[in-house]
Order: structure tokens, then C-alpha cells, then sequence
């Protein structure tokens, strides 16, 4: 299938360094979360982050940084800054318990005005949390914003890889460069301290080597990990040595060389008629 | 290494030819060369694809625009789309189009990829 849509011209972000979209194929992988505290551990080592959340259905990025809607805010307080990070969400908009009914091209129109409207201001690392999935908010942001690349979460086993591969041909489709996989949920440190990989082993590797992009690291699973996205606390912030956010800043590490190496996309040439 | 688009194939340059063709030189050393008529009567839209579709119908009713005298084909934009396509807006309205590069690789009249067109 060709991909399709209405076709804006690229927005530019002239003040952010990287634009880095997190996109999974299947829902409930953690993107989110690892959206959340990617952008916390990016942040540690030193950059200016900023975090989109462009699941405009099911926004998460409030409940995870412990904010919710803001009603009566003027339009320049966002992005809205927390433990460091720019964020912006249509929860911040929208109450919990309202429903977005909206099709393809609201949901278009608003991903736009996020990127174009807010004033990001200068960020080295802006990450999009995409919704699951390969349609419209994932066509207007392969369309419109400047990404230097996306990253592919996914958990170890086949019904997730599935999809994640799904995910995988949408962006070769539409020529976005893959930075690489990022397993999730991959293993259990026990009380023993051994490892138990209660989801099965290498699917991420696997893969990433089927796909030939690299394989970014993989995150170990915690009760933790949960109880403090409920608690608005990402883990990365609230327990920083922990295995799991030492997972994080191990990754935030590998994707910033992945950047750096990928270097600048080339922009398509126009036509002057 | 990033699985980037980059490294495939990419137009380095687009120009025009006349008032009635499209040229594209590619990343490989091709040169495609398109009439404007022929990318419209190939556009890649959800509407156009189904018409094309359809076996004609020879009881059709024309459209009162079909009616009145037409300015030739001519694209009014060629605009990137992403990194993957371009999308044209023509003169006679139509702009939902998006032409993908492996697609217009595909739609290349050169006399090497299609010895019989002219």
C-alpha cells in the first residue's frame, strides 16, 4: 500500500538539534514509558529534551510526569516544564474523562499545531511519543516533521515483533531512518538476584537483525516501573540507580551516538514551476 | 548503521522540459522523463486508483467542467511530501496525489524503460 494523506509542507524546527519519533506497531509495549524516561535519561546526560506526546486518543505524558489537564493557562505556558523536560500533550487540554472522538484530519491538524504553534525553544532531543499503530498520526508526522529518526519499542514476544514489524516497513515506506529496536519488558532481575526472561529471549535482537537496523538495548521489567508512571515520578528520576534506569541511561547513550552517526537526512528537492 | 532512505533511491534534481514534461535525474545517473498528461492520468489518489478501476462506461454523464473550454494540463505546484514523494496540485483543482519516488521511478517514460512510448 502507498501511504497517503493531505500532504503539508515540513514544518521547521530550526531550534531543535534531533527530532526523534517512539513508535512501537502494537499498544501496551511501554511506550510511553520508555518515551518518558528516555527523555529524563537524555536529559541526565546533559541535553535539553523536550517530550510531544502525539497520542492525541490516549494521552499519557500527564499522568506519567504527575500533571493533568490545565485549564485557564495562556497558550505561551506550554510546553510545559517538568523535572527538566518541554512537554505537551492534548491531556493537558482534554479532562481525563472526556472522550477525543475525532477523525484523520483533526487529529492532523492538531499533531501540526503542536510542532508549529508551541515555542520548543532551543532543544537538542525532541521526542514524539507515537500512538500505536500506522496511521494518521504517524503519516502527518513522517509528512511534516523534521525527524532525524524514529526508534521501534517492543517487548520479547512473537505477537509484538509482529507488529513492530508493521511499524519497522511503515517508516521504510516513507524514508524515515530506524536509529534501532529497544526491547522492553525484557527480563526480571528476582530477589536472587538471577535473570528471568519471563517474555522469552532475543525477540528485540532478532529483530533488529532481520531488519538490519541496530539493536539499542533492552529494558528490564520492574513493579517499580508502573508504580511510579501511576505516581507521576518517572523511574529514571525517582529511583535513578536502579537497574532500570541504569538500562535507560545506557540507551539514551547509544541512541545519542546513533544520531550522531546517522548525521543530517537529506531533504527531498523541490521545483519551482 | 541507521536504515535510512538515504541510501536508496533518491532524486538529486528536479527540472522542466518544455511547458509539457517533468524530468527527474536520480541518485543512480537515470534520467526520467514525464509528460505532465501522463503522471494526471497515473495519479496514485484513493479516487483516481478506483476510477481507473471501473471498466468505462459508456453511458457516462459528463461533468458540466467537461463541458466548457479547458486550459491545457499544466501543474500549478511539486511540492516534497516527507522524504518519499511528492505531491502535484494541478490546474484543474486535483491535488490529493502523492506520488511516492518508487512510484515515479515506475512511471518513468525514457525511452529505455518504455522503448514504445515517445
Amino acid at each position: 500500500m502507498h501511504p497517503h494523506g493531505a500532504g503539508f509542507p515540513k514544518i521547521s524546527l530550526p531550534g531543535v538539534k534531533y527530532v526523534v519519533a517512539v513508535a512501537s506497531g502494537k499498544g501496551g509495549v511501554g511506550k510511553s514509558t520508555v518515551a518518558a524516561n528516555l527523555a529524563l535519561a537524555l536529559q541526565m546526560h546533559g541535553g535539553k529534551v523536550g517530550l510531544m506526546d502525539a497520542d492525541i486518543y490516549g494521552p499519557s505524558v500527564p499522568r506519567m510526569f504527575g500533571l493533568s489537564v490545565m485549564g485557564g493557562l495562556p497558550k505561551d505556558a506550554f510546553p510545559l516544564e517538568r523535572y527538566g523536560v518541554k512537554l505537551l500533550s492534548m491531556g493537558f487540554f482534554v479532562n481525563p474523562e472526556q472522550a477525543v472522538i475525532w477523525r484523520g484530519p483533526m487529529v492532523h491538524g492538531t499533531l501540526t499545531q503542536f510542532l508549529r504553534d508551541f515555542d520548543w525553544g532551543p532543544l537538542d532531543y525532541l521526542l514524539l511519543d507515537l500512538p500505536p499503530g500506522t496511521g494518521d498520526a504517524q503519516l502527518t508526522l513522517s509528512q511534516t516533521a523534521p525527524l532525524s529518526g524514529a526508534l521501534i519499542v517492543t517487548t520479547p514476544q512473537e505477537v509484538s515483533l509482529t507488529v513492530a514489524r508493521r511499524g519497522l516497513e511503515m517508516f521504510r515506506q516513507v524514508r524515515v531512518p530506524v536509529l534501532g529496536i529497544v526491547e522492553n519488558m525484557s527480563y526480571f532481575i528476582g530477589d536472587d538476584g538471577k535473570r528471568y526472561e519471563l517474555f522469552g529471549h532475543g525477540g528485540g535482537k532478532k529483530l533488529a537483525a532481520e531488519a538490519g537496523v541496530p539493536f539499542l538495548g533492552d529494558i528490564p521489567i520492574d513493579p517499580r516501573v508502573a508504580e511510579c508512571g501511576d505516581q507521576g515520578d518517572p523511574i529514571v528520576h525517582k529511583y535513578p540507580d536502579s537497574a532500570v534506569a541504569q538500562a535507560y541511561l545506557a540507551l539514551a547513550t547509544t541512541v545519542v551516538q546513533e544520531l550522531h552517526r546517522a548525521g543530517p537526512e537529506p531533504e527531498l528537492p523541490g521545483l519551482k514551476l | 548503521m541507521a536504515a535510512s532512505g538515504s541510501g536508496s533511491l533518491w532524486p538529486v534534481a528536479l527540472s522542466k522540459e518544455g511547458d509539457d514534461r517533468l524530468v527527474i535525474a536520480w541518485s543512480d545517473g537515470h534520467r526520467s522523463v514525464y509528460t505532465w498528461k501522463h503522471l494526471r492520468e497515473n495519479c496514485p489518489c484513493a479516487s483516481c486508483r478506483e476510477e481507473r478501476a471501473q471498466p468505462p462506461d459508456p453511458f457516462r454523464i459528463l461533468k458540466p467542467s467537461e463541458l466548457v473550454p479547458r486550459p491545457p494540463l499544466a501543474p500549478v505546484a511539486v511540492a516534497p511530501v516527507g522524504r518519499y514523494g511528492y505531491k502535484i496540485t494541478w490546474n484543474d483543482g486535483h491535488d490529493t496525489g502523492i506520488y511516492t519516488l518508487e512510484n515515479l521511478r515506475e512511471l518513468c517514460q525514457c525511452p529505455q524503460c518504455r522503448p514504445s512510448s515517445s
